[in-house]
């Protein structure tokens, strides 16, 4: 369960990792890496050519990616293999598109075969109820996202149509751009928390422990993306360099692994 | 004057045209788009509103265009009479003009500092640039690279206008990528910026904004039709890239059973993958740039290359309306390839006087075809979308030898 992941973990950071870079077994190896470093969930996002929400660290993942051959089906072959070498679950970002292309409802259950928990798509209309209802029957939990834009109504609309936690976006643009005060965040996770008992997570441009910390005093967890794509990218050891990345970010002195 | 822009009931609230349309898009976008639709149905039917925009129709673009009948080149087909809706004859050049004045006022009452746009063929951003000029508001203009090489007049233009024209570096460096970085920047701010798309695409309200300030073109064009002949076009043809410049000669007459209707698709240099941009005759339903419609895309999902001679055609998309009005068969939507266009362009040059748009060249060579196909009393009114003025270097210079120029 995603939620319970999330509420159980004193310190709930869940990194966020473009798939098959720098190539599929690689990314194996960085998740497991990331569990041991701590993560309470990990997220691997699916490179897609037209990234509209993503800024542009995570694009030039996306397009590294394709490069290197990413295909849905190269990834399904490994899904299996790398939920079940974790204990904790493994969450699918994925633009819509791409997963329309066999149909939503048969790609979202092959995830789910294989052990996914939960999928998150950034460019879902704000009413997704039929999806919303196909991930209840599959069985997998739906993210949905929430900006600081968001209205109240669009907020609740979201939210009902929402499982496993609810993702707060901090900032008003696109990741790694026009960062929201830590006020404003408070504010925006307190709103939230007002509609739902699900766990609310804080993403989009968080890259230091300090901030970590900052965000967790009010919200359940914390996603970090950029940042940790940017060092993965950078280092001839990317496997070592996730793991290094992930420790600073949760932090000395806390108990990172129950 | 109240209900002009009223009387279609597509989309819905949620900006559905059946199954297509819609708002993909990250949450941070969606609420400045729900400011946008609520501020567009504000004024949409406010009588100061359009009698502004309506002025400026008048004495600014020169509206109504007019429609001519050209004469030699039917002769010329030997079949049906083909009629013109001179929307090049516009301030500009184009009929892109009709929809950023609509989209510039609506920017300027919201309170916005900066237009931002993509462009092609160069057209959208000459016009918008101008609209900017007039209404008084900043102007960034998104622009592939290889477009730029293509379309130096209108880069000049842009700039002489006060617009900053950024060139676009990623991808195929053309329309798509161009979309690509001017979302991009407007989720950078999307407080004192305003996205004027630059066809009907885009994520709800663009596709029904961009159609209705188009539509005045179907709607002159109906009127002037029927006083010049006593009757309504049998066929209507115009070209798709996006597909305003076909929603706005097309809308006035989709209830008009008789009419028939084309739009035609850069077939580029053939239909094999990555030499065309026919995005309705080939592509599958799929959702790109925040709207669902037909997209050519590879069986991963990702968006296919695209090609055309005409930039302004080269849109791996289409506009959503388009993809309905596909699968109602109330439009037919064709092809025509690069060398016909260019044949077309060197026709309507010499038999009329008149250097079309290589966008609309596209348009004319379907209508010459048809038209051959066609008894002499039958009647074709194709929108001429634009002027060739900017892609006179680019022709002489790739065709020019063959047609007698260099
Ligand atoms: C003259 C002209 N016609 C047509 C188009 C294609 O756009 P749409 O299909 O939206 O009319 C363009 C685009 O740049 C253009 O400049």
């Amino acid at each position: 369960m995603i939620a319970d992941a999330i509420k159980n973990k004193t310190k709930a950071v869940i990194p966020y990792i473009t798939a098959g870079l720098p190539g599929m077994d690689a990314t194996g190896e960085i998740i497991r890496s990331l569990r041991a470093a701590g993560a309470a969930a990990i997220e691997i996002g699916l490179p897609f050519s037209d990234p509209m929400a993503d800024g542009p660290v995570l694009q030039k993942a996306s397009h590294l990616a394709l490069k290197n051959g990413f295909t849905l089906e190269g990834l399904m072959e490994h899904l299996g293999d790398w939920t079940t070498s974790i204990d904790i679950p493994l969450i699918v970002m994925s633009y819509i598109n791409p997963l329309m292309r066999r149909g939503i409802g048969e790609t979202l259950s092959r995830f789910r075969d294989r052990g996914v928990q939960g999928v998150i798509i950034p460019d879902l209309p704000s009413d997704a109820r039929e999806i919303h209802a196909l991930c209840r029957d599959i069985g997998i939990d739906l993210i949905r996202l929430v900006a600081p834009t968001t209205t109240l109504q669009r907020q609740e609309e979201v939210i009902s149509q929402c499982s496993g936690f609810v993702y707060a976006v901090s900032v008003k643009g696109v990741t790694g751009v026009r960062q929201c005060l830590p006020g404003e965040v408070a504010r925006q996770v307190q709103g939230i928390k007002a509609m739902t008992d699900l766990p609310v997570c804080i993403g989009f441009g968080i890259s230091t422990a300090e901030q970590v910390n900052d965000m967790l005093a009010f919200a359940d967890g914390v996603i970090v993306g950029s940042h940790l794509m940017e060092r993965i990218m950078g280092d001839p050891n990317p496997v070592i360099a996730a793991h290094d990345t992930l420790r600073e970010l949760i932090g000395p002195g806390i108990e990172s692994i129950r | 004057m109240k209900t002009e822009l009223k009387s279609f009931q597509l989309p819905d609230e949620k900006g559905y045209f059946g199954p297509y349309g819609g708002s993909f898009v990250p949450p941070q976008l969606q609420g400045v788009l729900d400011e946008i639709t609520q501020a567009y149905m504000e004024i949409k039917d406010d009588e100061q509103f359009l009698t502004e925009l309506h002025a400026l129709y008048k004495h600014y673009v020169g509206r109504p265009s007019p429609i001519f009948h050209a004469r030699s080149l039917s002769e010329k087909m030997g079949g049906a009479q083909i009629y013109l809706k001179r929307e090049d004859l516009n301030h500009t050049g184009a009929h892109k003009i009709n929809h950023c004045l609509g989209q510039a006022l609506l920017a300027k009452k919201m309170g916005k500092q900066t237009l931002i746009a993509e462009t092609g063929a160069g057209q959208h951003g000459v016009a918008l640039a101008t609209a900017a000029a007039l209404v008084g508001l900043k102007c960034d203009i998104y622009m592939g690279e290889v477009d730029i090489a293509k379309e130096k007049p209108n880069v000049i233009r842009m700039k002489i206008l006060g617009a900053r024209v950024i060139s676009v570096t990623r991808g195929t460096k053309t329309l798509k990528d161009a979309v690509d970085e001017a979302f991009e920047a407007y989720l950078g701010d999307p407080i004192t910026q305003f996205y004027a798309i630059g066809s009907v695409v885009g994520p709800h309200p663009f596709p029904m904004m961009v159609r209705d300030f188009q539509s005045i073109v179907g709607r002159e064009a109906r009127q002037q039709f029927r006083e010049m002949t006593g009757s309504l076009p049998d066929n209507l043809v115009a070209c798709v890239g996006g597909g305003s410049n076909a929603m706005g000669l097309f809308t006035a007459f989709l209830d008009d059973e008789e009419v028939l209707i084309y739009g035609v698709e850069p077939s580029g240099l053939s239909l094999r993958e990555g030499e065309h941009a026919a995005t309705l005759t080939l592509g599958k339903p799929g959702v790109l740039h925040g709207f669902k419609s037909y997209l050519l895309q590879d069986e991963k999902g990702n968006p296919l290359k695209v090609y055309s001679v005409a930039s302004g055609l080269d849109y791996p998309g289409v506009g959503p309306q388009h993809s309905l009005l596909k699968d109602l068969e109330r439009v037919t939507y064709v092809t025509a390839g690069d060398s016909e266009a260019i044949d077309a362009f060197f026709d309507l040059s010499r038999f009329e006087g008149i250097i079309p748009a290589l966008e609309s060249a596209h348009a004319v060579a379907f209508a010459l075809k048809l038209a051959g196909k066609l008894e002499k009393d039958k009647t074709i009114l194709v929108n001429l979308s634009g002027r060739g003025d900017k892609d006179i270097d680019y022709v002489a210079e790739t065709y020019g030898k063959d047609y007698g120029v260099v």
